[in-house]
């Protein structure tokens, strides 16, 4: 026991020996700089994972003024309504004395009313154009109206003075651009009765404006879009329009070369038909005598037979044209 | 007949605003006797608005029948389809796949026509001036005009040499 308490005092005091010594292992350094001391009393940050409910932090009352009350409650009855609303403008509750109501609720109950309401906000409203503003504009604006003409109150009597019909179209739309490609399109239209031809003109004007020529109202059309402004499409319009016009008083060498075969109506006066009639008709006559020739009723009763067909009407006059000519008592 | 047309173009208005102008313009520069370009006459005018809230063409459709009464213009039929116009686009509701569920959207614009007839020149400018400034938002206006002219001075009678 004694033995054993011995021994644990002599390593006790190496221990402390060795200790010593390695402060003075570093005694230079510490001397010059003294270590800095962590302080002992500050506490570590706790993480506060569930936060306990401070103190009650009483709000800032932030000052606001006084609401005031709406403008129509200041507003007399006979006011001049224009001069309150005088221009397009979004719905406002407070200056619209109006009771309206708008917007969906659940069945039986009231539609909200018109204060915060945003339904009557975003329709456009026409609280500005009120039947007596439209009045007083349309006053305003009179002056600058012409009455129409007299003496063209009928269609019939402006289209003897002004055959020509000139449409046009203006577009007015809410597009990033103002330009509307339509917008240049023309169209000049006028009646053909109102043009004066010869039958060789008219046949071939009717040849060169093909489809823009109605048959069943007689009306010619033209429809010009192909250049990029609507005066250049007028003058073009007109252009063709005079061009058809003149080309068709031109007759070509080539066009004398039509035969009977490129005709498109049956026409007596050159066909094999009337030199069969005029060779009955003068059978066994003198030489010098006056040669007959068939009546004007039955060269259009011949026509109207191979132009129209055969019916009942056609074959009636024929005969009956047939009879006279030759003589033949009818009954 | 020409007399007649030359009488009657003497007889056809002026441009409301072009004798004030041409007149103050004159006694500027010179004492010469100015003439008043004639006024143009419209036989009709017809008007097609689209939107896509049928309440406010109706309302835009009654301030202009009254802007036109107001001013004396001659009011035709004014009307507009029964039902509106629905432009659909059918997807398909799942990105790629489940073809038979689809998603429809459509936008609908409805239609409104006004038809207007014997205008001049200068009431057909004041009126479209007045109605297009009052056009409210969402809505579009197209205007066809039909402008009546006299025949050209080349097409009256038949070339005489071609």
């Amino acid at each position: 026991m004694a033995a054993s308490l011995t021994r644990f005092l002599e390593r006790s005091q190496r221990t402390t020996h060795a200790a010593l010594s390695s402060v003075r292992l570093f005694s230079n350094s510490n001397q010059q700089q003294p270590q800095p001391e962590v302080e002992d009393d500050e506490e570590f940050r706790v993480l506060n994972l569930r936060p306990v409910k401070q103190q009650f932090q009483r709000r800032r009352d932030i000052k606001r003024d006084d609401v005031t009350p709406p403008r129509t409650t200041r507003m007399a009855v006979d006011q001049d309504w224009t001069a309150a609303w005088p221009g397009p403008r979004s719905f406002h509750p407070a200056s619209v004395p109006l009771p309206l109501r708008q917007g969906f609720t659940e069945r039986g109950a009231a539609a909200p009313s018109k204060f915060a309401n945003a339904e009557l906000m975003k329709i456009p409203n026409f609280l500005h154009l009120t039947p007596p503003a439209i009045r007083q504009q349309c006053e305003a604006i009179k002056k600058f109206c012409t009455p129409w003409p007299k003496g063209l109150e009928t269609n019939a009597k402006w289209r003897t003075h002004f055959p020509l019909e000139v449409i046009t179209t203006d577009y007015c739309q809410s597009l990033p651009t103002v330009r509307n490609p339509e917008a240049r399109r023309v169209t000049v239209s006028l009646k053909l009765s109102d043009l004066k031809f010869d039958d060789h003109a008219r046949d071939k004007f009717l040849r060169l404006v093909g489809e823009r020529y109605n048959k069943e109202t007689d009306v010619l059309t033209f429809v010009t879009d192909r250049c990029p402004l609507r005066k250049q499409n007028y003058d073009y319009a007109l252009y063709l329009l005079t061009a058809c016009y003149h080309e068709s008083f031109i007759t070509e060498p080539w066009e004398a070369t039509k035969s009977e075969a490129d005709m498109e109506v049956y026409l007596f006066e050159r066909n094999q038909a009337k030199r069969s009639t005029e060779a009955i008709l003068n059978w066994n006559a003198a030489e010098n005598a006056q040669k007959k020739s068939p009546s004007a009723s039955y060269a259009q009763s011949v026509e109207q037979l191979i132009n129209e067909g055969e019916n009942e009407y056609n074959l009636a006059k024929y005969k009956e044209e047939v009879m006279k000519m030759l003589n033949v008592p009818t009954q | 007949m020409l007399q007649v047309l030359k009488t009657l173009r003497w007889a056809q208005p002026v441009r409301a605003l072009s004798s004030v102008t041409t007149s103050s313009a004159a006694t500027n520069v010179t004492t010469t006797a100015s003439v008043p370009e004639p006024d143009k006459l419209f036989s009709k005018l017809e008007i097609e608005l689209r939107g896509v809230d049928p309440a406010v063409l109706k309302s835009y459709t009654w301030f202009a029948t009254t802007a036109a009464d107001h001013l004396g213009i001659e009011k035709g039929k004014c009307w507009s389809p029964r039902k509106a116009d629905h432009e659909r686009m059918t997807l398909l509701k799942s990105v790629h796949i489940y073809k038979k569920h689809r998603v429809q959207y459509e936008v609908r614009t409805h239609f409104r026509y006004m038809n207007f007839h014997k205008l001049t020149g200068s009431t057909l400018d004041t009126f479209l001036e007045y109605i297009e400034r009052n056009l409210p938002e969402g809505v579009a206006l197209q205007v066809s005009k039909t402008e009546l002219q006299q025949m050209p001075e080349h097409l009256r009678q038949p070339p005489e040499q071609v």
